[in-house]
């Protein structure tokens, strides 16, 4: 368990505003946030790197608010890994084993186990200035993991790497993190990122912690504009009646719209979708008329490469989003009429806040 | 011939790259005149017997000597001093820095009178009484050269731990290291190029040394008589040729120190 109470730091002209947040053992925490927010900086003071203005971190019912580095019993992986250069791949994993005094036969057996977890087994006697981005990345994880931290820290873990690597990474990092069950505490700024690999999301903004929950409750419950602005403002719509309609399909009453989505379960209470994936049209466009909403422009506001449309639809004002250079070539403004669809597959269920 | 810097187009640049490399070949011209000057001077049988003479070969072995000793002091102090003012912050920091660009930059004589003087007060006549005899003394010599290059070794040191990345050295206290055990294992690592190449450069200019050894120890042949103040000697007592020998002595070893740290750190660390 680590809690963090109050947690202060100015450095420089940038500081982190009381931030207090636990997090339970064996979790996957990430902390979400845009770049400038404060993440990596907490992330430091979590490793001991900063000396905290005011607050308490405690490790394992420990207070190691004035612990150094080295007593925190802490796996780091920094940004871009940081392996040192003047070590092999194997040197580089057995230096944290070989500081704390592990016998040859230990180091030997302990730097093979983590290897063949992580795929490298093949680099070991390899320089690190040959390695890619994606095995530096595993090198310095195994290096962080051989002391078996109770903590392990991920600084932006994902964010360097070529989109490939990317996704093969999350879904290798959450293998680790069920192998080896450490808590785990890892800083992105890619929403899908973080929605996809936590089990908790935390979103911090400008050195302060906006929301803390589970990545449905945070995109579902955004409790701020902050959070809502960042997660990318989807439509978010409650839901009064359900009905199923079989094929995997459900139909859902949201204040007067119908609306039909993918979803296995027995209630939906609130469904939501991103104003990219409504589709706007002047005319009437042919097809089903499932998903299909007639409404008036309430607003238009440009924004960089796309315009931003506020449509009325019945009682409720629905965000869409259409490219610049479509929308030039539409004839809208304020008071018109347009048709909305719903990409039906976009459409995202929450179930309700589970006890 | 204001005209000339108003030439446009390709005439322009080829007059520039013309006059820029004239200044370059000028000087090379220059240095090759001297050295060949030299070569004319000279007759190999007399070069040989002058570099082989007895006070010479004492001349050289004092230099190396006193050199090696000088920069194994002077480095085992700049790495903590260089390493302190590269990452930490203390009152008074700036100045400090200051300071320390001072002996670089004044004559080395200056050093030597202050060095001469200070052994004249009532502490400096004591210590070197009864503690350590430095003025007219071998020990003068490594003096005098650490008070030289010592501000020098500091200085390069201090661009090499600049140039490491702290993050090395709190990933090495993440996995265990006290702060004293990662600056050892970790940040000297990183360091090592950097601290050979401040050790050769400040031993190049220990060998060199002349001005603050002369005035702390005197010129006494084949006792305070390291290469510099062989060649001094050399031509007090015009005796050309064995000037010649040691002026040959020192550019061999200068080229040899730069060609090591050209091949250690690839063109990095220039004076």
């Amino acid at each position: 368990m680590i809690e963090i109470k109050n947690l202060s730091i100015k450095l420089g002209n940038f500081s982190l505003k009381d931030i207090s947040l636990s997090i339970n053992d064996h979790e996957y925490f990430v902390i979400l946030g845009p770049t400038g927010a404060g993440k990596t900086v907490f992330m430091e003071c979590l490793a001991g790197l900063h000396r905290i203005n005011s607050g308490e971190i405690w490790l394992d019912g420990v207070n190691a608010t004035s612990l150094a580095p080295e007593e925190r019993s802490i796996g780091y992986v920094p940004q871009d890994y940081v392996l040192f250069p003047f070590l092999n791949v194997v040197d580089n994993i057995a230096f944290g084993l070989r500081q704390a005094g592990y016998s040859r036969a230990d180091i030997e057996e302990k730097v093979k186990y983590l290897a063949n977890l992580m795929g490298i087994s093949h680099l070991l006697h390899r320089e690190t200035h040959a390695l890619s981005g994606g095995e530096k990345q595993r090198v310095a994880l195994a290096r962080a993991l051989a002391l078996s931290p109770h903590l392990l820290l991920l600084d932006e873990p994902i964010s360097n790497l070529d989109l490939q690597t990317a996704k093969y990474l999350r879904l290798e990092l959450r293998r680790f993190h069920r192998e080896l069950g450490m808590t785990t505490i890892h800083i992105t700024h890619n929403q899908r990122e973080a929605e996809e690999m936590a089990d908790r999301i935390g979103i911090l903004n400008m050195g302060k912690l906006e929301q803390v929950g589970k990545p449905d409750e945070v995109f579902f419950y955004p409790e701020s504009d902050i959070v809502s602005d960042f997660i990318g403002t989807p439509n978010i719509l409650k839901c009064d009646s359900y009905q199923t309609l079989g094929q995997g399909l459900v139909e859902v009453d949201c204040s007067g719209l119908n609306i039909v989505l993918p979803h296995f379960g027995d209630c939906v209470e609130r469904i939501a979708i991103f104003p990219r994936d409504i589709y706007v049209s002047q005319t009437k466009p042919p097809g089903p008329e499932v998903n299909r909403f007639k409404g008036t422009i309430t607003g238009i506001r440009p924004s960089g490469a796309i315009v931003r449309l506020d449509v009325k639809v019945g009682e409720n004002t629905l965000l869409a989003e259409i490219p610049n250079h479509i929308f030039e070539d539409m004839d809208l403004a304020i008071g018109k009429e347009v048709y909305l669809i719903f990409k039906l597959r976009r459409i995202r269920a929450y179930e309700g806040k589970k006890t | 011939m204001f005209q000339a810097l108003k030439l446009k187009g390709h005439a322009g640049d080829r007059a520039f790259r013309a006059a820029t490399v004239s200044a370059l070949a000028l000087l090379v011209l220059f240095f090759i005149t001297i050295v060949a000057s030299m070569l004319t001077y000279t007759h190999w049988s007399t070069f040989i017997s002058a570099l082989f003479s007895a006070e010479i070969l004492f001349a050289i072995r004092l230099s190396i000597i006193t050199a090696s000793v000088a920069t194994i002091i002077a480095v085992l102090i700049a790495v903590p001093a260089a390493y302190a003012i590269s990452q930490y912050d203390f009152p008074g920091k700036s100045l400090v820095d200051s300071l320390l660009d001072l002996p670089i930059v004044i004559s080395p004589i200056a050093l030597g009178a202050a060095l001469l003087v200070f052994f004249n007060t009532p502490v400096g006549a004591w210590i070197d009484d009864n503690v350590l005899k430095f003025t007219f003394t071998v020990v003068g010599i490594v003096l005098a050269q650490i008070t030289v290059i010592s501000a020098l070794a500091i200085r390069l040191l201090k661009s090499t731990f600049d140039g490491i990345d702290p993050r090395y050295e709190q990933v090495g206290r993440t996995l265990g290291c006290s702060k004293p055990e990662a600056f050892l294992k970790v940040t000297l690592p990183l360091a090592r190029n950097g601290v050979i190449a401040a050790g050769i450069l400040t031993w190049a200019r220990a060998v060199g040394e002349f001005g603050a050894t002369i005035t702390l120890v005197g010129a006494t042949a084949m006792k305070t008589e390291t290469l510099p103040i062989a060649i001094f000697l050399s031509l007090a007592s015009a005796d050309v040729e064995k000037a010649i020998a040691v002026v040959f002595i020192l550019v061999i070893i200068a080229v040899a120190a730069l060609f090591t740290i050209r091949k250690l750190t690839g063109r990095k660390y220039r004076l």
